[in-house]
């Protein structure tokens, strides 16, 4: 049976959350599977690819991450929304330099996966590469080299502290979505104090004077008054 | 004992010996008015070899001492990086143990249908999201203990404006004055060698708990001075103080005086302060007196002077 339904394929071994999160998927408009492992995941991908997947890192028989290696090295670029451990910053770089579309901290707000879930149904080009996996972004004169770490505007090098580029990347790979500062604060930094989003703001000013951008007539990052920012300019990978 | 000390005793130890060479030198150089009544041979020959002996047994007790304290201080180091590392560990376990089980409650609450909804329900969600805030924030503070720091120059006005900043629009700011103090002349507080983010993050932590401590119409203070080869900052408050039998444990996880319950938080403000100055290199320290208010100091090492 076909359906206009985007298919989500659910994989964790805790059998609880499978069982809750699905009809809460179910209800948000999506149909749902579910897998239990990750070979459980890749046997039912094959079988009927589903439209974006959402996985937990830590399973038994095949991790969440062997499971999307394997995917990314057949070619298989479906959506992933990888669900992370709290706090372990290099486990979320790991996640997006081996071909994740997101990552999530368990135990997230499940209004937030099917935020995110959405997110990258919206940004995925079929059959392409996610934007967090390319080698390059590139938005008009400006453009981000993702191994070297080099940002150049018309280009010239700019010289952003080591933060600053971390979160235009994050920005880069997720445009045209509304970003809280919590939660870049939690995706760049790796904690999420309220009393800490300050941090985010110092350092998007930061980048904002690097690349010239006026707050008030933006061409890459618009604030959206009281709920985060938004990178507003149309990014395409290399 | 440290090595300035090592170097006073071994020179005290020695003193013997430096006395016996002087005597015999000076008998021998012939400065003494009779020498034969202060040196004579076998007399010369004793004060020596007795200097020697005392001089050697005084060095080796010295010596054993200075060994002695060395290991011991080794020990409580290797034992406090054990306790460290076991804690590290408790913490993870804690963390994936409550992970997965908290995000099918979480999930389960999200899909009840919404007659279930009401105010039971609410409540019982903002406590599950008060767990789930208290295991992760209890892991990322073991992963402060661990994770690379961005170092540069801390400017201090810099640093204390941001702090205010983040602030001002609370309504608790403006029901109290607060004052900020960054002296520049004769020269400006020099800058501090740190991570600017987490030096906001303690900064901001210890000016929150003045503001949530406080009542309206109380004076907050913020200062910064240069010390010697620190700079200060100070954080205080007109406050209701903090007992002095409660001062000790203010730095521990999940610690909550009798004052701070009625309050929201999570315990673990000031026990990351304090794991951000020690990876700086610094010192955090509190002074408090019921009834009159709290400071609470931040001694950081400061880059050379300008």
């Amino acid at each position: 049976m076909t359906t206009d339904r985007p298919l989500v394929l659910l994989v964790d071994d805790e059998a609880d959350i499978t069982a809750n999160l699905a009809p809460l998927l179910t209800r948000s408009g999506f149909e749902v599977e579910t897998a239990a492992d990750g070979q459980e995941a890749l046997d039912r991908i094959g079988a009927h690819p589903p439209d974006a997947i959402v996985m937990d890192v830590l399973m038994p028989r095949l991790d969440g991450r062997e499971a999307l290696r394997r995917l990314r090295r057949a070619g298989d670029w479906t959506p992933v929304v990888l669900l992370t451990r709290v706090g372990e910053s290099s486990e979320r770089a790991m996640a997006l330099e081996e071909g994740a579309d997101d990552y999530l901290n368990k135990p997230f707000d499940p209004h937030e996966l099917i935020a995110r879930v959405r997110a990258v149904l919206r940004r995925a080009r079929p059959g392409q590469p996610p934007l967090s996996a390319a080698a390059r972004l590139v938005t008009g004169p400006l453009s981000f080299e993702r191994a070297s770490r080099r940002v150049r505007l018309e280009q010239v090098e700019l010289q952003l502290t080591p933060k600053a580029v971390t979160l235009l990347e994050y920005l880069m790979t997720h445009p045209d979505e509304l970003i809280s500062r919590e939660r870049l604060l939690d995706a760049v930094w790796g904690w999420d104090y309220p009393t800490g989003t300050r941090t985010v703001d110092t350092r998007m000013a930061e980048l904002r004077r690097a690349l010239h951008d006026d707050p008030t007539h933006p061409t890459y990052i618009e604030t959206v008054s009281g709920q985060g920012y938004r990178f507003i300019a149309p990014v395409r990978g290399g | 004992m440290n090595r300035r000390d090592l170097a006073l005793l071994i020179g005290l130890a020695l003193t013997p010996l430096v006395i016996a060479l002087l005597w015999g030198a000076l008998a021998v150089a012939g400065f003494l008015p009779n020498p034969g009544l202060y040196m004579r041979g076998e007399a010369s020959a004793f004060a020596f070899v007795a200097g020697v002996g005392l001089s050697l047994w005084l060095v080796s007790l010295v010596w054993l001492a200075w060994v002695g304290a060395r290991r011991a201080h080794r020990a409580e180091a290797a034992a406090h990086k054990a306790g460290a590392a076991d804690r590290r560990r408790f913490l993870e376990r804690l963390d994936h143990e409550l992970k997965n089980p908290l995000t099918a409650i979480r999930a389960g609450l999200a899909n009840l249908p919404e007659p279930a909804q009401g105010p039971a329900l609410v409540s019982v969600e903002s406590q599950v999201r008060r767990i789930s805030r208290l295991t992760t924030d209890l892991r990322k503070l073991a992963e402060l203990e661990s994770r690379p720091l961005e170092f540069g120059a801390v400017q201090i006005d810099e640093l204390l404006e941001t702090v205010v900043g983040a602030v001002r629009e609370r309504p608790e700011f403006a029901e109290r004055t607060v004052v900020v103090s960054v002296p520049q002349a004769p020269w400006p507080v020099p800058a501090v060698h740190g991570d600017f983010d987490l030096l906001l993050l303690a900064t901001l932590n210890l000016l929150d708990n003045a503001l949530k401590f406080t009542a309206p119409g109380a004076r907050i203070e913020i200062r910064a001075r240069e010390d010697g080869g620190a700079v200060i900052i100070e954080v205080a408050d007109t406050g209701p103080g903090i007992p002095v039998d409660e001062q000790p444990h203010l730095w521990e996880e999940l610690y909550r005086g009798a004052g701070a319950r009625s309050i929201p938080g999570s315990g673990l403000g000031l026990a990351l302060c304090r794991a951000i100055v020690d990876r700086h290199g610094g010192k955090l320290s509190v002074l408090s007196q019921v009834g009159k208010g709290t400071v609470f100091t931040l001694r950081l090492p400061a880059t050379a002077s300008p």
